[in-house]
């Protein structure tokens, strides 16, 4: 039955993700007056690409053509652990804080594998640049799990999960809230959105992530922007997780609650779509070489959540 | 927060455009068995008048988004590639290898009356003249620069043209 | 009777190595030599850990008349010696091959002699027993190493090998005393007396002594501040030695400062502190300057610098910790000898296999800047595949064995920060910290290396060109990927046999850490799951054709190689954000090309980075002393009549004081 949980909340976010995006690029639509594309449009681009032939440059080698597999393979692996839509269902040591963290990471080095296999200017500026900011945000991201981790007495994503479900809200209340906003920063850049990057952009000279894809087409184009998606739904996921552990999948297992619970999700994800929409068209991207100021503040953001936790755990007020 | 225009009252829409772009939504699903088309537009030495107009569906009042339609970085990306300009001689390496990039099935739409015939440049020792000169050409879109509307149409014939070839 | 005789191989080798012609099949003859014995060695560490394992007393294994009073073989010294030993076989297997390529530029007879006179050294030290035979060893190793470092004889090798010279001294001096105060005066003191001498020994005394070992041991490991040797002089020896020396004796400096360790009573807080700070001072420079690093050797050279200071903040904590009564804080303290353990082997495997790799790139492309490779994947696949396993294991990401070191330190940390009091917390917090950074940019660096040199288009003819390995190269690199791989499964049986005999039983179970197992198991039990469903999902209904060759994408502008990101312009924007660190300095020169016109220039652009400790430490440091050298000279210029004043003077002085 544990087994089956967690396959659901695998099968949840990997059929959500692409919507995520769509919900995503039709709020931004609405906020610029414009009634914009279907929300389901991009399982239709998934699909299209699919059907399509591949080219690939010559100058490439056999990791170019891993790379999809690889970033693909960890956007699952992420969906798999990351607690989004029940707790308790996965062992404590696959959703550890380092572990996860690192799995995203191996997404990422691969992903800048792709960009500088192509022999491409793009795709090497692209692949340098995101190197840089997964390099910088490393900190950040540990820290902010961490956080979550003094305040929760756990290490593992489940764990929190847990603890966040069963303690009462204003018990976690004060550095919840630091490490949520600690979170989001992390996840913006993770994910490649404003303003670390301008996932709508067409001008490769301002792009991060999409200037690695660009030499991609065809089925591999389709599993990358994939696994994007599965990404950027899991952070929203988890966010949901922690700020409102309302209603999730657990023990006894009966069918209200795991319907409830996967509609919950879906909730949480077309909540967490449309604030990123919002985030989106309230501010604007920040210069590329001004990015060392937005990670600073993101690690002090998380350094402060962590002093928070420990003052909160240890009682010390 | 105020949205919409703040400037002037949203002009009424165009009923053609919503009836050729409803029309080029259903075609694109029953062709591809997908919602989605993807361009990739390449400025082959236009005078801008034609990007002028592609710019102009992006906007809040043609937003061709809602049909489907999407604007892409890279050739690698697209389904079809629009060509505007008269190809000049230093596009001419550029348009060859772009086209030779686009996965198939693919097609290529000329722009504008530069595109389809080479335009008032047609002779000159500076270009190569009509798109079809260089890469095969599915459908040509006259006009200069041809109106929003007009590309919009003959995507639909593009698209729609294509659909009979394939059967 | 093995120990014995892998002990003397080294030392019959180099005599050898004295009688054979200096040419390629001398060498082979040699090596092979060298590997029978590094082959008993590894068979006498297997046969001395079975035996401990299985409760027979070890001592039998021991030639007693060879050994004696002056070596000893203890489970530290054998780890050190097991270590030694796999590093000198790779080492032998690979230059075989790799020597008769450079038959011209080394002269091999001597070369051999110092390899063989280098690895003697090294295994004497970690087996010696008592001060005076572990220091003389230590200057064998020390000494044949310079001699690798010069084996070239270009003039920055021997700059390099000058600076390096003068920088082992000043460790062996600071050793010595260290150990002098120790003892109290008997250099002849065997490690267990010095042992119990030293618990009478006052704090101000120990305090000092700590602190010249500290400074001796971490010259030689290569800590902050006295680091600066490392990164010239490591690269600038045949690569085959580079390897030894960084992924081997950095760690015989290790076994040395642990050894030192083990001597005192109890380690002061103050002095504890000092080596985590130390430790994460190294830790920070070392990758900064690696992330911005495009010499593939300085590079590994500079992460070398990261490595071990990461490792020696681990023992700094470790020693702090035992200041405070942490119930709750004992799994940190298990989990924090677990990283010391895996990483020291973790890092002696895929330092030493990155080492040979870029040997092996400098064998088939004639260089070793990174700005001139490129595309080495297309040229060497299976090359290129154990590259990336090594490069994945010295990035510490999963599902590698290093991966499985880094987790279980940050998961140490981590905890600290949770259950300790305030303090404490806050400590490992800020050290978190930094190790959370150090981890970002040593996963930069080598996603660099591997980009930039095995990626896109070949940057010049000669990569170009570059012709097919001998398969007999890529094989210890091969090993040291294998080597790499199986860590990852090594890891958890490991850290439990660490945590029990460090608990004494306390945690039977696998589980070292809560929440964390460092079983490998699961986790490829996860990869081979998802790798299903990845599968599955790429092949429902897509596009199977095999794909179309084209050319890159050029936008119409005919790509060159040159147009590609070099490793310099990967690391511009670690560069630009860390500038301060690195000195990083950019000049644009214009220079009017036209008198009359001042639009048209010339300009040249030029930038570097530089140390930060050299440009204000050293350097002052070596002004200071040419300055006071220069007021010395003036005097030496002077009468007669003046010496005689002084010595008058000091006379007086003399008697005044003796009175």
């Amino acid at each position: 039955m544990i087994f089956f949980i967690l396959l659901l909340q695998a099968v949840c976010i990997l059929l959500a993700a692409p919507a995520v995006v769509g919900l995503v690029r039709q709020g931004k639509a609405r906020f610029q007056n414009r009634r914009g594309a279907s929300v389901f449009l991009p399982y239709w681009q998934l699909l299209s690409l699919c059907r399509k032939e591949m080219t690939i440059t010559r100058h490439s080698s056999w990791v170019f053509r891993i790379v999809p597999y690889v970033v693909l393979g960890s956007a699952v692996v992420l969906a798999l652990v990351v607690p989004t839509l029940a707790y308790g269902v996965v062992p404590a040591s696959i959703s550890n804080i380092f572990f996860v963290a690192a799995v995203a990471a191996v997404g990422t080095v691969f992903l800048v594998f792709g960009g500088m296999d192509t022999a491409s200017t793009f795709g090497n500026m692209g692949s340098g640049r995101e190197m840089t900011l997964s390099a910088l945000i490393e900190p950040a991201l540990f820290l902010t799990f961490v956080s979550l981790a003094i305040g929760a007495h756990h290490f593992s994503l489940d764990g929190i999960a847990l603890w966040m479900a069963l303690t009462p809200w204003y018990v976690g209340a004060p550095f919840v809230l630091v490490s949520v906003a600690a979170l989001v920063l992390v996840s913006l850049a993770e994910n490649a959105r404003y303003p670390v990057d301008n996932p709508a952009t067409h001008l490769e000279l301002t792009m991060v992530h999409e200037a690695m894809l660009l030499e991609y087409s065809g089925p591999y184009l389709a599993m990358l922007e994939y696994a994007a998606a599965i990404k950027l739904s899991v952070f929203l996921g988890l966010i949901a997780t922690v700020l409102v552990p309302i209603g999730m999948v657990h023990a006894p297992f009966t069918l209200l609650n795991i319907l409830t619970g996967v509609a919950l999700v879906a909730l949480k994800l077309a909540i967490g779509a449309l604030v990123i929409a919002t985030i989106e068209s309230l501010i604007v991207k920040m210069r590329f070489y001004r990015m060392q100021e937005y990670m600073a503040a993101a690690f002090m953001v998380a350094f402060i959540a962590c002093i928070v936790a420990i003052v909160s755990v240890n009682n010390i007020l | 927060m105020q949205t919409g225009a703040v400037t002037m009252e949203r002009p009424e829409l165009d009923p053609d455009i919503f009836v050729v772009g409803e029309n080029l939504r259903t075609t694109i699903a029953k062709l591809y068995g997908g919602r989605a088309l993807r361009i990739r537009h390449i400025d082959a030495g236009s005078t801008n008048g034609e990007e002028y107009e592609l710019t102009a569906l992006g906007n809040a009042y043609y937003d061709i988004e809602r049909f489907g339609l999407s604007f892409v970085a890279s050739p690698r990306h697209a389904d079809i590639l629009t060509v505007s300009g008269p190809v000049t001689r230093n596009m001419e390496h550029a348009l060859k290898t772009a086209y030779e990039m686009t996965p198939n099935p693919k097609m290529v739409i000329a722009l504008g009356d530069g595109a389809c015939t080479g335009g008032i440049w047609k002779d000159s020792y500076a270009v190569v003249g009509a798109v079809e000169n260089v890469v095969p050409v599915d459908y040509a879109i006259p006009g200069d620069p041809p109106a929003p509307v007009d590309i919009l149409k003959g995507l639909l014939n593009a698209i729609t043209q294509a659909k009979k070839v394939k059967k | 009777m093995l120990f014995a005789i892998s002990f003397v191989v080294p030392l019959v080798g180099a005599l050898v190595a004295l009688m054979l012609p200096s040419d390629a099949r001398g060498n082979a003859v040699f090596q092979c030599l060298m590997i029978a014995g590094s082959l008993s060695g590894i068979f006498a560490v297997g046969l001395w850990c079975v035996a401990s394992l299985s409760g027979v007393p070890v001592q039998l294994f021991i030639a007693s008349s060879l050994f004696g009073e002056t070596f000893q073989v203890g489970f530290l010294s054998t780890f050190f010696l097991g270590i030694i030993y796999v590093g000198a076989l790779l080492a032998s297997v690979y230059a075989i091959p790799y020597l008769a390529h450079y038959e011209r530029l080394y002269t091999i007879r001597w070369l051999n002699v110092a390899s063989a006179l280098f690895i003697f050294g090294m295994q004497a030290t970690v087996v010696s027993a008592t001060l005076f035979v572990f220091l003389l060893f230590w200057e064998v190793m020390s000494i044949a190493a310079y001699f690798l470092v010069i084996a070239d004889r270009k003039s920055e090798s021997l700059s390099a090998g000058f600076l390096y010279f003068v920088m082992t001294h000043i460790g062996i001096l600071c050793i010595g005393t260290g150990f002098f105060i120790l003892s109290g005066g008997d250099p002849l003191a065997s490690f267990s007396v010095v042992a119990t001498r030293a618990l009478a020994l006052d704090p101000l005394a120990a305090g000092i002594a700590f602190v010249l070992i500290l400074v001796g041991f971490g010259s030689k490991a290569g800590l902050v501040p006295l680091h600066q040797w490392l990164p010239y002089a490591h690269p600038q020896a045949p690569s085959h030695s580079s390897a030894l020396l960084s992924g081997v004796m950095l760690k015989v400096a290790l076994f040395g400062f642990l050894q030192a360790l083990f001597l005192f009573p109890y380690i002061p807080l103050w002095a504890a502190v000092l080596v985590v700070v130390v430790g994460l001072l190294s830790a920070v420079f070392g990758v900064v300057h690696a992330a911005v690093e495009s010499d593939i050797k300085r590079l590994l050279a500079w992460s070398s610098i990261e490595n071990m200071g990461l490792i020696f903040s681990a023992i700094g904590a470790i020693s702090a910790l035992q200041h405070f009564n942490l119930f709750d804080a004992t799994p940190a303290l298990v989990g924090l000898v677990v990283f010391v353990v895996l990483h020291t082997l973790n890092h002696f495997i895929f330092k030493t296999g990155l080492f040979l790799s870029a040997g092996a790139i400098q064998f088939g492309a004639h260089t070793r800047d990174l700005d001139y490779l490129g595309g080495l994947a297309q040229k060497w696949p299976t090359f290129s595949v154990f590259a990336l396993a090594l490069i994945f294991a010295a990035s510490a990401l999963p599902p590698l064995g290093t991966f499985f070191a880094e987790w279980s330190f940050l998961q140490s940390l981590a905890l600290l920060v949770a259950a300790a009091p305030p303090v404490v917390a806050l400590s490992a917090l800020i050290v978190l910290s930094v190790v959370a950074l150090v981890a970002g940019l040593a996963v930069f660096t080598f996603v660099k290396v591997f980009a930039v040199a095995f990626l896109g288009r070949a940057r010049t003819k000669e990569t170009e060109d570059a012709q097919p390995l001998p398969r007999l190269l890529v094989l210890p690199i091969g090993v040291c990927a294998a080597l790499s791989v199986l860590m990852a499964f090594v890891a958890a049986p490991l850290a439990s046999l660490i945590a029990n005999t460090e608990t004494r039983g306390l945690f039977s179970s696998l589980n070292v850490l809560p929440d964390a197992s460092l079983n490998a198991t699961s986790m490829w039990f996860v990869i081979v799951c998802v790798a299903c469903i990845v599968l599955f999902l790429r092949s429902i209904g897509t596009d199977t054709r095999p794909a179309r060759i084209t050319d890159t994408w050029d936008c119409g502008q005919p790509l060159t190689p040159r147009m590609q990101y070099t490793a310099t312009g990967f690391a511009a924007p670690i560069r630009f954000f860390f500038r301060a660190l690195v000195m990083a300095e950019k000049n644009m020169i214009r220079v009017p090309v036209v008198e009359s016109n001042s639009w048209i220039t010339k300009n040249t652009l030029t930038w570097g980075t530089a140390s930060l400790w050299e440009v204000w430490a050293y350097q002052p440091l070596g002004r200071g002393v040419l300055v006071a050298s220069r007021m010395i000279a003036r005097v030496e210029r002077w009468s007669i009549h003046f010496y005689i004043l002084c010595v008058f003077i000091a006379l007086i002085v003399g008697i005044l004081i003796a009175l």
